[in-house]
């Protein structure tokens, strides 16, 4: 056989399960994990931000007593606009024990739906403000209520951006994964298919009996079951070859 | 660096942002020269005053500071607790010399060196000339605390005066209180607000101008007087806004009346951005009038669409906002009609007016500044600006200007900081020309209690007499206008 009769063999059908399979299983481990990713990614980083707001509610509610408790709302005003330009930190203001607001960080003015709103309310609360966003805003008491409550409202908006740039990091890095993963198996299987395509060449060539098949040192030459099925069928073949000589008269009966 | 030049000295240095800290020395430049004077003549101006001040032997002693150079870490006081070198005193200065409100400082810089100027011309105090250790924070707070940092640390000045603004002087007020060993004090900040006038950190301070509370108790008095009970407030927000605001919030709450609406705007707004949604805020709460808080870039602007969105009610605003360069935004604003915007307007002063010549200081202080005309260094402009030949705002400076020197003559033999509280709390009855006379105590910190109010009158400021007349529920006409 030559060189170009034994590149026309491949192997075709043999591993195109396989790959389906391995490139499924990928895709497979890809979803969940990302699916998992962005769930935990995305609900920890909540709990983050809210927990960062939280401190900052408490910070300025513990730094605010001496402050309010003189009625020096330039200072208080002051202390605000600083942990106002922290990120993700779009509005802070602060109620007093009667529910009015002392001060705020909001241009042009106070939205209706804050106005409207609990001033003491504490727990993490979602609003949508016209024309600013969405917002969760905590609160955090000043002297256990009764001097006021610290409210600051963080941006929704910028909080999911944060989280589509932290999970799509994660997506991209196991898409990666993916790819680098598909390619590597089918590597791998380029380097299993290769010594079962020299074998098939071979057989195919014992068949034909073919001499220089029946010589391919390469295949004979392997060391691995490759090597060993080349020689069995090369063995076979030699002493079906030798029988048939041997016996001429046998199966003209 | 120092160079010395003739009688002059003169550190080299930049505007914030702009150039390096350390320059070549520039021995010919004239502190005093002029800026571009409406009218052109501005060569032959600088000129005649680089002359003059050369034969005045260089009245105005200005250095300046690079801003934007970061602090050397770890710096610490020198232990030399403010001695001053023999022959000079210098004040720390850190105020707006750029951005929307760089009027503010420049006019009550150009007040306060032209009360300076004739002193150093004149020998100094004590045989020590003021030399005023210039850096820019364009009314920002954070560049104000590194500038007085610096002013503290680095220039080792003997005090600091001339700052411009509450959300700048409230940051830095914490400094004092942290080296309060150092016995560092600000003198006579251009702001009314209350937290360098009480505790923690009114033993840090020292005003001569009346307090926002007291600007905005009298406006609301007034007004609730002549039946506009139905106050509104705008206001920047910040310290300054809210010290307005809580100030209004205050004398209403002694009539039994709250804030009819608020509305806010940002610091640094511009006179071309629009207010409409702030207006149509305050339409809302229909106001008898409004009482605004804030600087005259974006208090021009409120005026102006509040006038062209029908708003048409009494607009007041504090002495901070600077009366000559609002009124020179709304005339410029309306060139068929230059009185068009200003007709509901009426400003509250913490200073007399400028054009009452019957007032002993008035005609000094309007002496002074046609002699010498102080300008801004050059280096500190950044952007375009003619001052006005007198306004309210310089006028405030020089006489900050003219206390500080009657101060700084009563410390006995080298000027040591630790002497400052006891020169400062002899002041007593002591006429400052203006027909109230200033008293110092510990516990008294603020040398002036009056407050003035003004209308505009055929292109100027005159003082308002008659608030019925001008304001009252019946006084409206047909067309809007008082």
């Amino acid at each position: 056989m030559t060189q170009p009769d034994q590149q026309a063999i491949r192997i075709k059908k043999l591993f195109r399960k396989t790959r389906f399979g391995i490139f499924v299983l990928f895709g497979a481990i890809v979803f969940a994990t990302s699916t998992l990713s962005i769930r935990t990614v995305s609900s920890q980083l909540q709990e983050e931000y809210e927990s960062n707001s939280a401190n900052i509610a408490k910070n300025i509610a513990d730094s605010s007593v001496d402050i309010l408790l003189n009625r020096n709302l330039a200072t208080l005003q002051s202390l605000i606009d600083q942990f106002v330009e922290i990120q993700s930190i779009r509005y802070i203001y602060i109620t007093s024990d009667t529910g009015e607001i002392l001060t705020h960080t909001f241009v042009p003015g106070v939205p209706e739906v804050i106005r409207e709103g609990d001033p003491h309310a504490t727990e993490p609360i979602e609003r949508s403000l016209p024309g600013m966003g969405d917002f969760v805003e905590v609160g955090s008491p000043i002297l256990a209520g009764q001097a006021g409550t610290v409210h600051v409202g963080m941006d929704l908006d910028l909080v999911r951006l944060k989280i589509q740039r932290a999970t799509g990091q994660q997506i991209a890095l196991i898409c990666i994964i993916l790819i680098v993963g598909v390619l590597g198996s089918i590597w791998f299987v380029k380097l299993a298919v290769t010594p079962l395509e020299e074998l098939l060449s071979y057989v195919v060539g014992l068949a034909r009996r073919d001499a220089d098949s029946l010589n391919d040192a390469k295949v004979l030459a392997r060391d691995d079951e490759i090597g060993e099925m080349a020689r069995l069928m090369l063995h076979a073949v030699k002493g079906e070859v030798s029988g048939a000589a041997s016996n001429p008269g046998s199966g003209t009966d | 660096m120092i160079a010395d030049a003739g009688k002059e000295r003169v550190l080299s240095g930049s505007r914030k942002g702009t150039q390096p800290s350390d320059g070549p020395p520039v021995p010919d430049r004239d502190p005093a020269r002029a800026a571009p004077p409406p009218g052109g003549l501005l060569t032959r101006r600088s000129a005649i005053r680089a002359g003059l001040a050369g034969l005045l032997g260089a009245p105005f002693a200005t250095s300046l500071g690079a801003s934007t150079r970061p602090l050397a870490p770890g710096l610490r006081w020198s232990g030399r607790q403010g001695a001053q070198p023999d022959d000079e005193i210098l004040l720390g200065v850190s105020a707006a010399f750029s951005g929307p409100s760089r009027g503010l400082g420049t006019e009550l810089y150009r007040g306060a060196m032209s009360c300076f100027g004739q002193i150093n011309e004149q020998g100094g105090v004590n045989g020590r000339r003021i030399v005023l250790k210039l850096y820019d924070d364009g009314y920002q707070p954070d560049p104000c605390v590194e500038n007085t940092l610096r002013l503290m640390l680095e220039d080792e000045v003997f005090l600091l005066f001339g700052y411009v603004g509450t959300p700048t002087v409230t940051r830095v007020l914490p400094l004092l209180k942290k080296f309060q060993d150092q016995q560092m004090y600000i003198f006579f900040p251009f702001t009314g607000a209350q937290p360098q006038r009480e505790p923690p950190y009114g033993e840090f301070a020292f005003n001569l101008r009346a307090s926002y509370g007291q600007e905005t108790a009298g406006l609301v008095d007034n007004f609730v007087r002549i039946g506009r009970r139905r106050i509104a407030v705008f206001y920047q927000a910040d310290a300054y806004g809210r010290s307005g605001w809580a100030g209004v919030r205050a004398a209403l709450a002694r009539h039994g009346e709250t804030i009819a609406g608020e509305a806010t705007y940002r610091r640094g707004t511009q006179f071309t951005s629009v207010m409409r949604p702030q207006v149509e805020i305050l339409q809302e709460a229909s106001p008898d009038a409004v009482i605004c808080v804030g600087a005259y870039a974006a208090c021009a602007a409120f005026a102006r669409d509040a006038m062209d969105l029908g708003l048409h009610v009494p607009i007041a605003n504090l002495s901070f906002v600077g009366s000559e360069n609002l009124l020179a935004l709304l005339m410029d604003a309306s060139s068929d009609d230059p009185a068009y915007y200003t007709p509901w307007l009426v400003n509250s002063q913490v200073v007399p007016s400028y054009e009452d010549t019957s007032i002993q200081s008035v005609p000094e202080y309007r002496n002074l500044m046609d002699r010498y005309d102080p300008q801004v260094p050059e280096e500190l402009v950044v952007e375009p600006y003619d001052p006005f030949p007198y306004s309210f705002t310089s006028l405030e400076g020089y006489l900050d200007a003219k206390l500080l020197t009657e101060i700084l003559s009563r410390i006995d033999g080298t000027p040591e900081r630790g002497k400052l509280n006891d020169a400062v709390f002899s002041v007593r009855n002591y006429d400052l020309g203006i027909g109230e006379r200033v008293s110092f105590g510990p516990e008294r910190r603020q040398g002036l209690q009056s407050v003035y109010y003004t209308v505009v009158e055929d292109g100027g400021f005159v003082t308002l007499s008659d608030w019925e007349a001008k304001f009252g529920l019946d006084a409206t006409t047909n067309d809007g206008a008082p």
